[in-house]
């Protein structure tokens, strides 16, 4: 579903070369939770920016639900992102101005889909994410954790094929962490999504399937989650 | 705080190339538009000035009549008063030169011995001393010593003849001598010729008249004594005064030609500070992490805001420094243009060069420097005053702060606007100059851009569905945006607001004018034809043509009425005005003289001395129908009742129409400036008539001879030249205008970095990112060019109906020129989405995982 074959991705700092990722490879199997957890420096933001499209590999191939995103030009890259993929941010990043299901449904909007036609769906999952009668409400007028449920809804709507979550809990307290993760485990366990989530929080990572370590940009551990009694 | 400002702002300078390159384009362009505009006044009225004072030379005195001239006997008379230590008479005209049309010489007559005693002739190849006893100088009425820098420019050499018009029609004149251009003859740009005064009274038959006696007192103390008594020997006709103060009526008549000059560098001077506050306040803004790092560094907030202040003198200095000379070369190429106006319309001056002096200088670096300064102040006291850790948090939005309803700038702007009208009614300081309008359009513009950043939230709903029609959903996302700081936005757009107004009101008063002329053409002057000598329009630099033309006109095939027309400068009531005499029986049997009060006289009337007075005069003099005054004239102090008032757009400072058979006892002229002409068939006759003319007067006589359209289009282009400086001044504006949209939107783009990346994350291309951006821009071009239209139409109602009443005493109606409107709103958006493009490419452009910024 998810492959990665020999991704090596090299940044240029000045005169001086970091191998951000040297020479990783990964398969991740349709509706698996994977959780990538390592240090600052040890290329786990990499590894998210390019499997969400959002940077090329130096070397190496990636392909998703079967297309190669490696080698996409970025309008390509960018119509991927909008269809098949989902982000959710460590700050949620909703926009300022919109309302909640202005922003769930802001990806289907810059695909040209109308107002009308999502609002109903958009509802309904917002509804599901626990935010019945708050689709009017910005951002400004909502907790982190609503916010981060928002950002949830955004992320399952166009139903991807994989979802990407970069530190959910990071800007929340520990018990709406641990329910704004449980509300991604079971969303995506019932659509049967294949989920990437980078965290630093160890109790974080153990809400998923497998737990892949990373170290100066190679795979050191690479486990499946001991379900907890 | 300077090794900070080496350490800290330099290297941000040096960091943002373009940002600095805006910002100090923008101070560079506000300081050289002001210094530019205020050299070209300064250098017409100096220009102006040193005429009157070297052509008035050492003379303590000057005795003066007007066109009509002064008898010479006078002179003696003038030598015979108690105090006149030396007297010296001259006379002075200007001759259209044969075969170039609208190039005139200037030509003075003088007596060389007793006028040097005012006046230092230098001869280039020519001993002036001997001149005096030169035999063939004095009794030739052909011979002209002319300047060597005009000899060398038209290939003359002494003993070379030129030809020029005089009113029996083209003469040949031969170079004498040259003359070093010194001293007088400096004043007219070389342009002159000198003749021994009967010479010149002979060549241009104007009889055995002066137009000028210079005295020198023997006691200089004590003028006023000598005056007096020069008044009593001369009579109430003629005017005694200082040298300097004949100029002063026709300063008070340039200061009606200065109104558009006057709106054009205000204009530049507030769209100049817009740009400079906008460029510094948002490079300010965009530190505020720089800032916060610095305070949690240990600066304290004065040093910050010392820094600045600092930073901000610095880039208003080098702005200064840039505008400055440029203003000069703005001056420079806008002059000739301007000098050519005043010339064409109020009286002769040669600017060859702008002059810029201190004043302009201090000026421009007060513009350059305070105004960056003031404009870096709030943002830097804002920024220094947060605290250092809101300062360093990356996800705050920034951009300026929210409006609120309630907040003293609503209310100071509310107040200006409820002002404007009422401060229209005062008075005029100085005669001709509109304070009040002025004052007025000051508190409107003011106004309006306090309120423009409440007038931006505001537009934030009624814009998202129109611009998600246009633009699609990131037209949406621009409507939000667009909204969200309005201080910063609202500079743009009350900037290009600014512009667009200035434009509508230039262009609607001009137009209103224009049609409010055309009107007066074809109403008041409807004559087929009009004879005219080589001026194009009668005016104050027409050689009036012999009035025994009239008989051979009139004896063409086809010509119906001649009507002969004298239209001389005059002063008179404190202002120098047009005395307009013609044939009345024609003129008001022919024509329908634009009525406003009174009513026109009959024969019996006009030959007991009723006159009509233009619209203007009876304003600026407070005459109405029934009213007396009195006029000195060459055969004595006149007194003339008004009959009537009309509409008359002869001259901005007022005309007297009066019947020409009392003209010509009156004032002892009978001398014509313009044969209006009526054929008996305007279709069959006007060019054959036209033709005749050419054939019998106007090669010989140099004469044009001009239908009703080309003079209604004359009319046309002389009211249009008169603003053409202003219309430079727009495109100024508007450029400033678009400078202060990029800046604006590079400034969004570097706010909303986060947003474009999360935009990019969740699947917008690079073409929804600058359809973002463009919508942006197009609606800060929508709203400045509503705005503009907006402003603009109450600024031209108060320009037409206040400053231009009060600088010409004119009162027409406004017409809001709709196409103008449309031109510059479509224009001012389509400008903006241009302007926005650069910022919109760049935004498009920003890595997505930089811009987002994970970790």
């Amino acid at each position: 579903m998810i492959d990665v074959q020999n991704v090596v991705k090299v940044y240029r700092r000045g005169s001086n070369e970091v191998r951000a990722l040297d020479g990783v490879s990964l398969t991740v199997p349709r509706g698996q939770f994977l959780s990538i957890m390592g240090s600052s420096g040890s290329g786990k933001s990499t590894m998210l920016n390019l499997l969400g499209a959002l940077d090329v590999p130096t070397s190496g191939t990636i392909s998703i639900d079967g297309q190669q995103v490696s080698q996409m030009p970025d309008d390509a890259l960018s119509k991927f992102r909008r269809s098949r993929l989902g982000f959710i941010f460590q700050f949620f990043n909703l926009l300022p101005t919109l309302t909640a299901i202005e922003n769930a449904i802001l990806p289907e909007l810059l695909g040209g889909k109308s107002r009308e036609e999502m609002e109903p769906k958009a509802k309904a999952l917002l509804e599901s994410v626990g935010l019945k009668g708050r689709w009017n409400h910005r951002p400004d007028e909502l907790s982190g954790g609503e916010m981060q449920r928002v950002a949830v809804a955004r992320a399952l709507l166009s139903e991807p094929a994989l979802l990407l979550a970069d530190e959910p809990t990071g800007n929340l307290d520990s018990k709406t962490g641990a329910e704004v993760l449980r509300l991604i485990r079971e969303a995506t366990r019932e659509r049967n999504l294949t989920v990437v989530m980078v965290t630093h929080d160890p109790r974080a990572a153990e809400v998923g399937d497998r737990l892949v370590r990373l170290a100066d940009g190679h795979i050191v551990g690479d486990d499946p989650v001991r379900v907890a009694a | 705080m300077l090794s900070l400002l080496r350490l800290v702002s330099l290297r941000h300078f040096l960091g943002s190339p373009l940002r600095t390159l805006i910002t100090v384009a923008g101070v560079a362009i506000g300081v050289s538009t002001l210094v530019g505009i205020t050299s070209i006044n300064k250098s017409v009225m100096n220009a102006f000035r040193s005429t009157i004072d070297t052509v008035a030379g050492k003379a303590d005195l000057t005795v003066a009549a007007d066109t009509a001239g002064l008898p010479e006997a006078l002179l003696e008379t003038v030598r015979a008063v108690p105090g006149v230590a030396h007297a010296s008479g001259g006379l002075t005209l200007v001759a259209p030169i044969d075969g170039a049309a609208g190039q005139n010489l200037y030509l003075m007559g003088v007596d060389l011995l007793d006028d040097g005693f005012f006046r230092t002739y230098e001869g280039v190849d020519t001993d002036v001393g001997k001149l005096a006893d030169d035999l063939e100088f004095l009794n030739s009425t052909d011979r002209v010593l002319l300047t060597d820098r005009y000899a060398r420019e038209h290939g003359l050499t002494k003993g070379s003849t030129f030809s020029l018009i005089t009113p029996d029609g083209a003469k040949p004149f031969v170079v004498h001598g040259l003359l070093k251009e010194t001293g007088p003859l400096k004043a007219f740009g070389g342009a002159v010729g000198v003749m021994f005064f009967g010479s010149l009274q002979e060549a241009f038959g104007r009889g055995r008249t002066l137009s000028r006696i210079d005295v020198a007192a023997t006691d200089k103390k004590d003028l006023e004594a000598l005056k007096q008594r020069l008044r009593v020997a001369l009579g109430p006709t003629i005017e005694v005064d200082a040298p300097e103060r004949r100029g002063q009526s026709v300063e008070t008549m340039m200061r009606s030609f200065q109104l558009g000059l006057n709106l054009g560098s205000g204009v530049a001077l507030l769209v100049g500070i817009f740009l400079v506050y906008n460029t510094v306040s948002i490079g300010v803004v965009q530190r505020r992490r720089e800032i916060g790092t610095l305070r949690a560094l240990g600066a304290e907030r004065s040093t910050i805001r010392g820094l600045f202040a600092l930073e901000a003198v610095v880039l208003g200095l080098i702005g200064s420094a840039i505008g400055i000379p440029v203003g000069l070369l703005v001056g420079r190429g806008a002059i000739a243009g301007v000098a050519r106006s005043v010339s064409e319309i109020y009286v002769r001056v040669n600017v060859s060069d702008v002059q810029v002096g201190p004043t302009e200088v201090l000026l421009g670096v007060a513009l350059g420097v305070l105004g960056s300064l003031f404009a870096a102040m709030r943002p830097a006291w804002v920024a220094s005053s947060v605290m250092p850790v809101e300062a360093l948090r990356r996800d705050v939005a920034l951009g300026g702060g929210q409006v609120s309803v309630r907040s003293w700038p609503t209310y100071v702007g509310v107040g200006l606007l409820a002002l404007a009208w009422p401060v229209t009614w005062l008075p005029a300081p100085v005669e001709n100059l509109a304070f009040g309008g002025y004052f007025s359009i000051f508190l409107i513009l003011m106004g309006t851009t306090l309120l423009s950043p409440l007038l931006l939230r505001a537009l934030n709903r009624p814009f998202q569905k129109p611009a998600e029609w246009v633009f699609g959903f990131a037209g949406r996302l621009a409507a939000d945006n667009f909204a969200r700081s309005p201080l910063r936005t609202a500079v743009p757009v009350s900037a290009l607001s600014i512009g667009v107004a200035m434009a509508i009101t230039i262009g609607g008063f001009v137009g209103s004018f224009q049609a409010s002329s055309q009107r007066w053409i074809d109403q008041a002057i409807p004559a087929d034809l009009f004879v005219t000598s080589s001026a194009k329009l009668a005016g104050v630099q027409n050689q009036p043509m012999s009035g025994e033309f009239i008989e051979q006109i009139r004896s063409i095939e086809g010509v119906e009425l001649v009507d002969p027309v004298r239209i001389m400068p005059w002063d008179a009531l404190g202002l120098r005005i047009f005395v307009i005499s013609n044939d009345s029986a024609i003129y008001m049997s022919r024509g329908t003289p634009l009525l406003l009060a009174g009513k026109l006289p009959d024969e019996a009337r006009r030959s007991q001395g009723a006159v009509i007075l233009s619209e203007n005069l009876a304003r600026r003099r407070n005459l109405t129908p029934g009213s007396t005054f009195t006029m000195n004239t060459p055969t004595g102090v006149h007194t003339f009742t008004v009959d009537a008032v009309i509409i008359d757009y002869t001259s901005d400072q007022g005309s007297v129409i009066i019947d020409r058979k009392v003209f010509d006892q009156v004032f002892q002229d009978t001398r014509v400036d313009s044969f209006h002409v009526y054929v008996k068939d305007r279709a069959r006759d006007t060019e054959s008539v036209r033709a005749a003319i050419t054939a019998r007067l106007g090669r010989r006589f140099n004469l044009y001879v001009l239908s009703n359209a080309e003079l209604r289009d004359e009319a046309r282009k002389l009211i249009a030249n008169a603003f053409s400086v202003t219309t430079a001044m727009e495109l100024v504006a508007v450029i400033l205008a678009l400078l202060g949209v990029i800046n604006t939107l590079l400034a969004a783009v570097l706010d909303r970095t986060r947003e474009i990346g999360l935009l990019r994350a969740v699947g917008a291309d690079r073409a929804h990112i600058i359809k973002l951006f463009a919508a942006e821009a197009a609606l800060i071009g929508v709203t400045g060019g509503v705005m503009g239209v907006a402003i603009g139409g109450v600024v031209g109602v108060i320009v037409t109906t206040v400053v231009g009443v009060q600088a010409t005493g004119w009162d027409f109606p406004f017409l809001f020129p709709w196409q103008i409107a449309l031109q510059m709103f479509v224009g001012a958006s389509v400008c903006a989405i241009l302007a926005g493009l650069y910022p919109a490419r760049r935004a498009s452009r920003l890595d997505v995982v930089e811009a987002l910024a994970w970790e």
